[in-house]
C-alpha cells in the first residue's frame, strides 16, 4: 500500500506502488477483491460506474465515500453481480465473479455477506427465519419447499442472534423490530453465510445518527475478531475516518480517491464532495 | 356593519332594519356605485343565465327520468296491503314448530249393518285414559248421535273428527271439557263412503319442546349449498388466478422475452371478463351445463379468476424488492428466493384478497339460484312466487345472517393478517 493517498481521475493509472490491476499481485498478497475496469451502463443509459479499478487486501475495512448517485451502491451490487456489470472483472479470492454460470456464482455470493440501508429483511417474517436466510445458500433448495432448516443450523442462528444481542426477539416478527435492532438481524443474517467478505451498503444512513456506531462497532468487531473484510459505503467522513482502514472515494462513477483516512484534507475533501460542501461531524 | 362589495345587496339593507349600530363602534357606510360593485365582485350565480340554462337542463333531465322510469309514488301507498303480509311475516319468520301432545279416544260407527264386531249397546272407545261413548254404534248417514267424552284434561278445548274407512278425516265439532274432564256433543253423521267409521275427540293437552320447522330445514340445506357453491367457485377463481397473476404483474413479466405482450394480453383478458356480471355467465352456463349448482360454480368461478387476478397482480406488483435482493445475496437459488422473499410478501394480501372475494360469492350466490344456478335463491324465488310470506322471511333471514357473518368475519382474519 502506499502511504499516502492519491487523487486520481479514473482515466489515469494509480500511483506507483499501488497494486494496480494487469500488474503482477506481487505487492499484494492474494488479495480477496479485485475489480478491474468495472463499468456499469443502466439500460436507460444512466453511466453509473466508469472504468473502476481497485484491490481489496485479506482483513482490511475499505469504506467507500461518495455523494449520492456517485455509485457507491452500484459498485457493491457489482461485486456479488446483484447488478450485473456491463464490462470488466470482478475477482473474489481469485475466481473470476464476472464470468462464473449460475451455480458456481451462488457458490461464490454465499461466501460474500450484505447488509443494506434498508435493512431488506422480510418484514412479516420471524426474525429467525430472517436470520436463517442468511443460510440458504448452503442447504439444498428443495428443502425450501418445506421450510426446513437442520437443527445445528437453527442452533447457530440463535447464536449469531445472541451475538448481536437480540437473541429473545428471535421468535417476533421482525417489523416490530426498531431500525438498529433490524440492521443487527441484517448482521446476523450475513454472519449465517460464514463470509470471508461482508459487503455494507450504507448500513446506518437509515438510522438515528446515535446508533450508527452501535452498528458500526459490530461491524469493525467483525473485521478485527473474525478477520472478515469489510467492504462498507458511508455518507459521513466522520464515520469513514473513525473506521475505515483505507478509504475509497467515488465521484461520478469514478475512483477519485484511494488512500488513507487521514489523508483526506480539506481540498480533497471539496474535491470528492463538492466545492459548496461542508463536514458534518457525527459523534 | 361593514359590508364588502361584491354581496352588494344587504348594504342597504342595515339601516333600513333599523338595528342599532353595531358595538365596534362601525357606522353603516352607504354602499359604493353599483357599477364598481359589479366590477369587483364575482358575478353572483342568480345572475349568470348559465345558472339557469343549467337548472332548466337538469329539470329536464330529472323530468324525463321520472317519466322514464314510471315512478309513481302513489303506488307505495296502494300497495301497502298487498306487501303487509310479507312485512308480518318477516316479524314471524317460518323458523320453529312444536309438536302438540294429544289426547285421543275414538269409537266405531258401522253405516249399513251390524255394529262392529263385540260392542253391544253404547260403544266405548279408549285412548290415554280418556274414554269415548256413543248414543249408539250403527246407523246410516245423517243420523244425530250423542256423544260422551269423558277422561280428558279438564277445562280444555278439543275437537271431534270423523274417520272414514281409509283414514280420510274430517271435522264435525269442536267442545271444551268442564272443570271433570267430559263433554258432550251431538254430531250429524256425514255422507261418507264405506261402512266401518270412527269418531275420534282429541284434545291438545301442551306442546313438546320447540323444534326446527321443515321451511328451516330446507333452507339450512340449501344456505349449506350456497356457502359451498362461493367456495367451490372461489377455489376454481384461487386455482386459476394465481398462476396468471403472475403473468399480469408487471415488475415479474418484465424480465421475459415479449414480456409487455404478456402482461397486456393477462390484464386484458381479467378485465374482459370482469366486465361481464356474474350473473350473466350463470345463465351462459345453465344453458351449457344445465340447472343447478354446478352452473353456479363456474359462474362465480370464472368471474372470480378476472378479479382475483386483477387483485393478486397488483400485490405481487406492490411487493418490496429489497429482500429479493438480500435473498439473492445469500447464493439463494431462484427456489429458494421465491420462497423466502416473494411469498411471505405475497401470502397475505392472497389469503385477504381470496376471503374477501368468498364473502362477495356468498353474497352473489344468493341471487344465483333466479337464474337456475342453484343455492337458496332458487327456494326464495319460490318462496315469493307462491306468497309464501314467512317461509321467503325465512330464507331472507338466513341470507342476512350468513352474509353479516361472513363480512364480518372476513374483515376480522384480514385485519389479522395484514
Amino acid at each position: 500500500m502506499t502511504s499516502n493517498g492519491r487523487v486520481r481521475d479514473g482515466s489515469r493509472r494509480g500511483p506507483v506502488g499501488v497494486p494496480r490491476p494487469g500488474d503482477t499481485p506481487a505487492g499484494s498478497a492474494d488479495p480477496i477483491l479485485r475489480v478491474e475496469h468495472l463499468s456499469k451502463v443502466y439500460d436507460d443509459g444512466t453511466r453509473a460506474l466508469t472504468d473502476v479499478s481497485f484491490q481489496v487486501p485479506r482483513g482490511e475495512f475499505l469504506v467507500i465515500i461518495g455523494l449520492s448517485g456517485s455509485g457507491k451502491s452500484t459498485l457493491l451490487r457489482c461485486i456479488n453481480r446483484l447488478v450485473e456489470p456491463t464490462s470488466g472483472r470482478v475477482l473474489l479470492d481469485g475466481r473470476d465473479a464476472t464470468a462464473a454460470d449460475r451455480d458456481e456464482l451462488r457458490e461464490i455470493r454465499r461466501g460474500v455477506g450484505m447488509i443494506f440501508q434498508q435493512f431488506n429483511l422480510v418484514r412479516r417474517a420471524s426474525v429467525l427465519t430472517n436470520v436463517l436466510a442468511g443460510r440458504l445458500g448452503y442447504i439444498p433448495p428443495s428443502w425450501a419447499l418445506g421450510n426446513y432448516f437442520p437443527a445445528p443450523v437453527v442452533a447457530q442462528a440463535m447464536r449469531n442472534l445472541e451475538r448481536v444481542g437480540i437473541a429473545e426477539k428471535a421468535f417476533g416478527r421482525a417489523s416490530a423490530l426498531s431500525g438498529g435492532q433490524q440492521q443487527r438481524v441484517g448482521i446476523a443474517r450475513a454472519l449465517m453465510q460464514e463470509p470471508r467478505l461482508i459487503l455494507a451498503d450504507e448500513p446506518v444512513a437509515s438510522l438515528d445518527p446515535a446508533l450508527s456506531h452501535s452498528i458500526l462497532k459490530y461491524l469493525e468487531e467483525l473485521n478485527r475478531k473474525d478477520g472478515i473484510t469489510v467492504l462498507c459505503c458511508l455518507h459521513f467522513l466522520s464515520l469513514a475516518r473513525r473506521y475505515g482502514s483505507r478509504i475509497l472515494a467515488l465521484k461520478d462513477g469514478r475512483v477519485v480517491f484511494e488512500g488513507r483516512p487521514r489523508d483526506i484534507d480539506e481540498a480533497r475533501f471539496r474535491e470528492i464532495y463538492g466545492q459548496q460542501a461542508e463536514e458534518v461531524e457525527i459523534t | 356593519m361593514n359590508v364588502s362589495p361584491g354581496s352588494g345587496a344587504p348594504a342597504a339593507a342595515g339601516p333600513r332594519r333599523g338595528a342599532p349600530a353595531p358595538a365596534d363602534g362601525a357606522m353603516p357606510v352607504a354602499g359604493p356605485s353599483a357599477g364598481i360593485r359589479r366590477a369587483a365582485g364575482p358575478v353572483p350565480w342568480y345572475r349568470s343565465w348559465r345558472a339557469y340554462a343549467g337548472l332548466v337542463v337538469a329539470a329536464a333531465v330529472y323530468i324525463y327520468g321520472w317519466h322514464v322510469t314510471q315512478i309513481h309514488l302513489s303506488e307505495l301507498w296502494r300497495g301497502a296491503r298487498l306487501i303487509r303480509p310479507f312485512v308480518v311475516a318477516l316479524a314471524t319468520p317460518d323458523v320453529v314448530t312444536r309438536t302438540p301432545s294429544l289426547q285421543q279416544a275414538a269409537a266405531p260407527y258401522s253405516y249399513g249393518g251390524a255394529p262392529a264386531p263385540g260392542a253391544a249397546g253404547p260403544l266405548q272407545g279408549t285412548g290415554a285414559g280418556a274414554s269415548l261413548r256413543l248414543s249408539r254404534g250403527a246407523g246410516a248417514s245423517g243420523d244425530r248421535v250423542t256423544v260422551h267424552g269423558e277422561g280428558f284434561g279438564a277445562d280444555r278445548s278439543g275437537a271431534l273428527w270423523w274417520e272414514n274407512q281409509i283414514g280420510q278425516r274430517q271435522q264435525l265439532a269442536t267442545f271444551r271439557t268442564d272443570a271433570q274432564g267430559r263433554f258432550d256433543a251431538v254430531i250429524t253423521t256425514p255422507d261418507v263412503q264405506g261402512t266401518r267409521n270412527q269418531v275420534i275427540a282429541e284434545v291438545v293437552t301442551g306442546y313438546g319442546p320447540l323444534r326446527p320447522s321443515q321451511t328451516l330445514l330446507v333452507v339450512l340445506d340449501r344456505m349449506v349449498e350456497t356457502v359451498f357453491l362461493a367456495l367451490m367457485g372461489t377455489t376454481m377463481g384461487v386455482v386459476f388466478a394465481v398462476p396468471l397473476s403472475f403473468l399480469g404483474a408487471r415488475n415479474l413479466t418484465g424480465h421475459l422475452p415479449a414480456g409487455g405482450a404478456v402482461y397486456a394480453l393477462t390484464r386484458t383478458l381479467f378485465n374482459l371478463t370482469r366486465s361481464i356480471e356474474a350473473l350473466v355467465l350463470a345463465i351462459i352456463f345453465t344453458v351449457w351445463v344445465g340447472l343447478g349448482p354446478f352452473a353456479g360454480v363456474l359462474a362465480l368461478g370464472v368471474h372470480s379468476i378476472a378479479s382475483l387476478g386483477k387483485l393478486y397482480s397488483e400485490a405481487i406488483e406492490s411487493i418490496d424488492t429489497g429482500p429479493i435482493e438480500a435473498i439473492m445475496a445469500t447464493g439463494a437459488s431462484t427456489l429458494q428466493v421465491i420462497r423466502y422473499a416473494v411469498v411471505p410478501q405475497i401470502v397475505p394480501q392472497f389469503i385477504a384478497f381470496t376471503i374477501y372475494r368468498w364473502d362477495i360469492n356468498v353474497r352473489f350466490s344468493t341471487v344465483i339460484g333466479f337464474v337456475g344456478g342453484g343455492g337458496i335463491g332458487f327456494v326464495l324465488q319460490q318462496y315469493i312466487n307462491l306468497l309464501q310470506w314467512p317461509q321467503a322471511a325465512t330464507a331472507l333471514w338466513m341470507i342476512a345472517l350468513v352474509v353479516a357473518a361472513m363480512d364480518y368475519a372476513s374483515a376480522v382474519v384480514r385485519e389479522r393478517i395484514a
